[in-house]
């Protein structure tokens, strides 16, 4: 799914404060690697000539590993069997379902346009209103709430992003938890009573995580690069809110903001598990009924493009955060495979991918760098990131834009682009191995009114691709004049006077890095 | 966030990263030259984790060379025999695998999630890897800037992790899980390639390591590959593991850290054992128990009473860790809710007045129902997920413990009695166990207008 900002501040700070030894306890070595794409259904071997596979996709020589030898690269990997289905509630709620009777469990996911995209003149809306819908219903409060669900060994969930507010369950399928389950859940569809105790709570957990995110550099650069980038509009808005407007919201606001925006009519249903078509028809009726009945909210208009610039934010910190971004693609963008797939030889799939090789294996300038296309509603970021000590953080910067420079002016080779469309289609097995993946991308397919058959025509298209066409699709998206960098760090030293801050950045080419 | 929700799973509440359940068959033996193999059935998909974990981690190491098994981790990728640096990586991400490791206090794990078909190629990577590794200078020179750059990102420029990091160097006095993982910063500028050699050399044998297959594979299959492959491995001497050990009683402790922080926070940390050195394993169940009790959920005890009801904590919640090497905390952490005023102290008295509480009264027979059915759903749930499966074999094989506790542990959380969790809050948290940090906003910002 697209660009996420995971809600529960309470539960996050916990983690952080508490076991923020963990981050040091246990720790990955590689760079995140991106969230799976919504990945194909149904899997073809790339369709290439007499070459040998292995050589195309491994390079040459081979390393003298016997298992590489015996693998066949041109059968495409077994996966797990989709059976995709895909209906209408009687309100018009699209619903997408898939059985998996293997585990007797049941994941639910809610998608609503209800995004901070929909906060309007009141900045945080949209989380506050997420953040309250368990609060209380009726006659229970908060703890009745999740002591009915914890007893159930149910889990219940919540989230806010831009583009979408979620809600979730996964529950065991036995009669006697299920149904249970799903009367609370809908009751929480229906009418989620704002509670004034839980709001002023809510409210100053909220205003205490605006504080937070002042401590970390890398919420600075973030919130920096979306009022950047979307300076009039909706992504422009902090989801996490002001404290100004964070003091204004009343509970008549969130009341309307869930009537408007968590109806029939604006949501997406998904649900993967334990039960028969039959009783999934009704459930998701049942579901569809809870909620307030309404229309769907206006899509989301593209932004204005804006013109390059770089900014400084002071931080004290020992490394710098350096992000390079621009306006991306939209999730429906007709250039998204051949974004896609150019984004992960460029830097989207870590180890082997060109910003990963130059930044920190060539010059061991950064732990963590790479590059991401948030695909949203609307064309949303497409962002490289990085860190590294401050010192460097220039140097870093150079080889950033040269890497992405040579990318766009020249395109991958073709030896990348059969690597990386191999990578997908081995990808595709593991993206769809778990109830909870598979009910996340039927989700985000009905989010954005993709087919059913997404997944396979998505796979179709990375085939079908050629490195000119990824070439092509980044020159016509990502404009250097359209470049945009915000560093966030210590003080720069003043050794160059401060006019050069609109400049396009791509102009980085003083000095070659070493 | 992916590495948020990756502590969320390490939160060592009872739940979320329970087990699968005894009807996936499960295979363990041992190989000639002593490497250790579980070999656990799920063919929902067919798809397969391979990970090998080694007994060896931040408290193996000696003071003036911490982060040594950590970088070690790093310097794993970095070529072997037949491989060149970075090499494997980029071979296994072709075929649309997904790699990564692992280094905690008490264990280094690498691991490959791929297609059925391709569990070879990760097999032979690995074992090559086991003794063949190169370890060029060049490349650690390059690599140790890199590792650095890591601490700095999440240790050094978080607040939160100077913090927690600083806690740990006073809660544990005896044992070396008061050293950091990732080494402190002054051992990462002098550690040397030579060092990492000795540190391999004496650390990746096969008969300290456990080799986790989890996915759509069946025995028959699988244990030639395992033979071919790492039955190539020499056996080689094995180190000594030597379980963490803390004194029984140390004497209160308290550390006031003035950080760029934004927001006031607590730690409460008690010297509690692990179900590794506990003598009566009840009371490490009992204290798994206590933290779900307190903690497991929006319903629990914590969040219930000073989240909401008195609004006193921002936020609140435990931790305790009951699967490790050596002797464990159990913790409490906090943030007070300024916005009513609150500061650390009141907050502190008022976990100690739900500590009390539960001293003198048992948990109620609700409370217990509420979390064994988010134990027993914990089960099913878990099996979604084959690497969560492996992580949690692993794990227990490595720091000592049997992995058929996947299976049973519903039964070791049954078997204790309400009066034995309140018996555990009257041993072990008390004042003579406790280490306290106030993180304090620097004066700074206070005097900042």
């Amino acid at each position: 799914m697209s660009q996420s900002k995971p809600f529960s501040v309470l539960r996050w700070l916990i983690a952080l404060v508490a076991l923020g030894g963990m981050l040091f306890l246990l720790m990955e070595r590689a760079p995140d690697s991106q969230p799976a794409p919504d990945t194909p259904a149904v899997a073809q071997a790339p369709d290439d000539g007499p070459a040998d596979t292995a050589t195309e996709v491994f390079g040459s020589p081979l390393p003298a590993l016997s298992s590489l030898e015996e693998l066949d690269l041109d059968t495409p990997p077994a996966r797990r069997g989709l059976d995709l289905q895909h209906w209408q509630t009687r309100q018009g709620t699209p619903v997408y379902f898939m059985h998996a009777g293997e585990l007797p469990m049941l994941d639910i996911q809610l998608l609503y346009a209800a995004g901070a995209s929909r906060d309007g003149e009141l900045p945080g809306l949209a989380m506050f209103t997420n953040a309250m819908l368990n609060e209380g219903t009726g006659s229970l409060d908060a703890g009745d709430i999740a002591a009915g669900f914890e007893r159930l060994g149910a889990q219940f969930g919540n989230s806010s992003h831009r583009d979408m507010g979620l809600i979730s369950l996964r529950t065991l399928t036995a009669a006697d938890k299920l149904d249970p389950a799903l009367t609370l859940f809908a009751q929480i569809l229906s009418k989620p009573s704002f509670p004034e105790a839980s709001l002023e709570r809510i409210r100053e957990q909220l205003l205490a995580g605006l504080r937070y995110a002042r401590q970390r550099p890398g919420s600075q650069a973030s919130e920096a690069l979306w009022s950047t980038l979307y300076p009039d509009h909706p992504y422009g808005i902090p989801p996490d809110g002001t404290e100004d407007s964070l003091k204004a919201i009343s509970r008549y606001d969130l009341q309307r903001f869930q009537q408007t925006y968590y109806s029939a009519g604006n949501a997406v249903i998904a649900l993967v598990g334990d039960i028969d078509r039959a009783r999934a028809e009704q459930l998701a009726q049942h579901l569809a009924d809870a909620m307030p009945q309404g229309p769907a909210a206006e899509p989301t208009p593209p932004a204005e493009k804006i013109a390059a610039s770089s900014q400084h934010i002071d931080f004290a910190s020992s490394q710098t955060h350096v992000l390079v971004a621009q306006q991306g693609m939209s999730r429906t963008d007709p250039d998204y495979a051949a974004l896609y797939l150019g984004n992960q030889i460029l830097g989207g799939s870590g180890f082997g991918s060109r910003l990963v090789e130059e930044v920190r294996e060539k010059r061991g300038l950064s732990y963590s760098v790479g590059s991401n296309f948030s695909a949203m509603q609307a064309p949303g970021p497409f962002v490289i990131s990085l860190q590294t000590r401050s010192d460097q953080a220039e140097q870093a910067l150079e080889v950033v834009n040269q890497t992405l420079d040579r990318f766009i002016s020249e395109g991958p080779t073709d030896a990348e682009v059969n690597r990386a469309k191999q990578q997908l289609l081995g990808e595709f097995p593991l993206s769809t191995a778990s109830n909870s993946a598979i009910v996340a991308q039927l989700a985000a397919i009905g989010f954005y009114d993709l087919p059913l058959n997404h997944m396979q025509l998505f796979l179709d298209r990375v085939q079908a691709l050629t490195a000119t066409d990824i070439r092509e699709a980044f020159a016509r998206h990502l404009p250097a004049s359209e470049r945009v960098v915000i560093t966030v760090g210590p003080p720069q030293p003043p050794a160059e006077p401060e006019d050069n801050a609109d400049q396009p950045s791509a102009a980085a080419e003083q000095e070659p890095s070493a | 966030m992916l590495r948020l929700r990756t502590l969320l799973l390490l939160l060592p509440l009872l739940t979320p990263t329970a087990m699968a359940d005894s009807r996936q068959p499960t295979h363990s033996y041992t190989l000639d030259n002593g490497l250790n193999v579980i070999i656990r059935e799920d063919h929902r998909a067919p798809v397969v984790v391979s990970q090998v974990w080694y007994k060896v981690g931040g408290v193996d190491e000696p003071p003036g060379q911490t982060g040594l098994s950590h970088a070690l981790e790093h310097m794993m990728f970095k070529g072997s025999e037949h491989l060149e640096p970075g090499q494997a990586s980029r071979l296994l991400s072709s075929l649309g695998a997904s790699e990564n490791a692992m280094t905690n206090r008490d264990y280094t794990a690498y691991y490959q999630m791929l297609s059925r078909d391709q569990l070879p190629v990760a097999l032979e990577m690995e074992a090559e890897r086991m003794h063949l590794l190169t370890l060029p200078e060049d490349e650690f020179l390059k690599e140790i800037e890199v590792i650095k750059e890591e601490r700095r990102m999440r240790v050094d420029d978080n607040p939160n992790g100077v913090a927690y990091e600083r806690f740990l160097a006073q809660a544990y006095t005896a044992s070396p899980y008061a050293q950091p993982v990732i080494g402190w910063m002054h051992d990462l500028d002098r550690m040397q390639i030579e060092d990492l050699r000795a540190w391999y050399k004496s650390h990746y044998v096969p008969g300290n390591a456990t080799l986790v297959i989890v996915g759509d594979v069946y025995p028959e299959t699988v244990k030639p590959l395992v033979e071919r492959y790492f039955g190539a491995v020499p056996a080689g001497p094995l180190p000594v593991v030597r379980k963490p050990l803390e004194l029984p009683v140390i004497g209160e402790r308290s550390l006031t850290q003035h950080l760029d922080l934004q927001l006031p926070s607590l730690l409460l940390g008690f010297n509690v054992p692990s179900l590794n050195t506990v003598s009566e394993p009840w009371e490490a169940h009992a204290l798994r128990l206590l933290d779900a009790v307190l903690d497991g959920g929006y319903s629990a005890r914590l969040p219930s009473h000073l989240e909401r009801g008195d609004a006193i904590a921002t936020s609140v919640g435990t931790g305790y860790d009951a699967f490790t090497r050596g002797d464990s905390l159990f913790v409490f952490s906090g943030i007070p809710n300024e916005a009513r005023d609150i500061d650390l102290p009141t907050l502190e008295a008022a976990i100690w007045k739900e500590i009390d509480a539960i001293k003198q009264a048992p948990p109620s027979a609700e409370e217990l129902a509420r979390v064994q059915a988010q134990v027993v759903a914990g089960l099913v749930y878990a099996q979604d997920n084959i690497m969560q499966q492996a992580n949690r074999i692993g794990e227990l094989v490595t720091v000592g413990l049997p992995w058929q506790l996947v299976d049973n542990d519903i039964e070791a959380l049954q078997a204790v009695t309400p009066e034995q969790v309140s018996e555990v809050a009257r041993r072990y948290l008390v004042r003579e166990r406790l280490t306290r940090s106030y993180n304090l906003p620097n004066a700074r910002e206070e005097q900042q207008p």
